[in-house]
């Protein structure tokens, strides 16, 4: 759900008095006329919030608090939990601290031990952070509560996506940080988040051999089966050209 | 109204072929164009005006109309060879092209053929409709020619079915779904053709719009693949643009 225009004047109104939309372009970085163009709609984008925000020096988070949709998101946060951490690390990096453990001297060749975390999102976020934070009932509470059927709700986060008001009701819906979502869904860094840094590196360093690797495992069989379908999709469909194109 | 429904499947079959001419000089698929081809010619036959001079020039005793249901036999058989090959369904290929499917085609146009001459010659008439008040033997034969005229439409139509529904059931571009989904249509019009043959009297009046019908909905399907195709490539999705080849 986009913010109301009117409730976004308001808002950047408070944050940039003076400035003019070509300004608030500009700094932000949002293109002139896609902000025109969600002014004219009514209907403006989280990520403008967030990208304004940014250039203004104020943290997105907060700044999207003061919108209605996300009021709640302005209250202290809490602090992420050690599975949505692991969850936002990338498979590759699973893999690089499985093979420093393994071999500590091997690797990098740097001699300084396994290469930082890359920031999140990664190629699988949003699914990994439902599933860390999923009870089993926690798709089903984000459909009745959103209205978003269960099938529209999946397909995004197979698509490593999600609007930003579904991952904050997933977030609600689960009781974890408000903002953990929107870390997932690539919306807001980690830092923005409150997540202390480090957190995530905490987090890896904290799990036994024995987890690490069946973790590894389960995201590697977990992508090696969408990357063969997508290898049928892609094989099936060049049949059809070469037949029927 | 039956008298309009001719000219709706020629012009739909003329200005597939015409669409196809530019891809078929570079020689992509020329299947394709030969099968509107096939098919427009096939519509021409099915008018009135067209079928008396023509039929006229081969001797006025409806010898057009055996060689307009061999067209027709033709016709579908190359669309079953592209579609079974370009779906991937190496059984229904098997029922179409293979030994028992090539069988399946000699004795349909066998008995057609052989029924044809058994009868007395009548005089031209579009779709043979008087060729049973010529004699009572052709009014107990008329119904074996039309069995055997769209038999093989239907045992080639009730083969594809599975192969289609199935295509239209998985993770394809959605216009090649579509088009799949207007070819099972046109299975399902074939065969409900046939059965109209021995249905009664009353229900006959629906008869052109049904046979028309599964025409347009085989030829709209192949224009909707092949669409699908040229959208994907004018976007640099899969498939190699058509000019490569």
């Amino acid at each position: 759900m986009p913010l109301p225009a009117k409730a976004f004047q308001r808002w950047l109104h408070g944050v940039a008095p003076d400035a003019s939309v070509a300004d608030v372009a500009r700094a932000s970085g949002v293109k002139r006329t896609t902000l025109a163009q969600q002014l004219v709609r009514g209907k403006v984008a989280e990520a403008t919030v967030v990208g304004i925000s940014r250039a203004f020096n104020i943290n997105p988070v907060a700044a999207l608090g003061s919108f209605e949709p996300y009021r709640d998101l302005g209250k202290p946060p809490i602090p992420p939990t050690l599975q949505e951490l692991v969850s936002q690390i990338a498979t590759a990096d699973l893999l690089h601290a499985i093979i420093s453990r393994t071999e500590p001297d091997a690797g990098t060749g740097k001699g300084t031990g396994p290469p930082g975390l890359s920031a999140p999102p990664h190629a699988t976020s949003v699914k990994n952070w439902v599933d860390a934070i999923d009870d089993g009932e926690l798709r089903h509470r984000v459909s009745t509560a959103t209205g978003v059927a269960p099938q529209n709700y999946s397909a995004q986060l197979t698509a490593n996506r999600l609007a930003p008001e579904l991952a904050v009701a997933t977030s609600r819906a689960a009781g974890v940080g408000l903002a953990s979502g929107l870390v997932a869904a690539g919306l807001v860094t980690e830092a923005e988040a409150g997540w202390p840094p480090g957190a995530r590196q905490a987090a890896l360093d904290s799990m036994t051999d024995g987890e690490l690797t069946v973790l590894a495992g389960e995201r590697l069989q977990a992508l090696g089966k969408t990357l063969r379908r997508q290898e049928h999709d892609q094989r099936q469909t060049e049949t059809i050209w070469e037949n029927l194109g | 109204m039956s008298e309009i429904l001719p000219w709706i499947t020629l012009v739909v079959c003329a200005g597939a072929a015409l669409a196809r001419l530019p891809s078929a000089v570079r020689g992509v698929n020329p299947t394709l164009f030969f099968i509107f081809l096939l098919a427009t010619a096939a519509g021409i036959l099915s008018i009135e005006q067209f079928y008396v001079a023509i039929d006229g020039a081969l001797g006025g005793i409806n010898i057009a109309h055996v060689v307009l249901r061999l067209i027709v036999f033709a016709t579908i058989y190359l669309i079953a060879v592209r579609v079974t090959k370009g779906f991937g369904a190496p059984d229904a290929h098997r029922m179409i092209a293979g030994r028992p499917g090539l069988a399946m085609l000699g004795i349909f146009s066998a008995a057609l053929v052989t029924v044809f001459l058994l009868m007395e010659p009548a005089a031209s008439s579009v779709r043979f409709r008087d060729a049973g008040a010529a004699s009572a033997r052709n009014e107990a034969l008329l119904p074996y020619y039309w069995a055997a005229a769209r038999g093989y439409l239907a045992y080639v139509s009730l083969a594809l079915l599975p192969a289609l529904l199935r295509s239209v059931k998985e993770s394809l571009p959605p216009l090649v779904r579509t088009g799949a989904a207007l070819m099972a249509a046109g299975a399902v019009a074939t065969v409900a053709g046939l059965c109209l043959e021995f249905a009664p009297p009353q229900i006959l009046v629906v008869a052109p719009a049904v046979n028309n019908g599964a025409v347009v909905f085989y030829i709209a399907g192949l224009v909707l693949v092949w669409l699908a195709r040229v959208k994907a490539a004018s976007r640099g999705g899969h498939g190699t643009s058509s000019t490569e080849r």
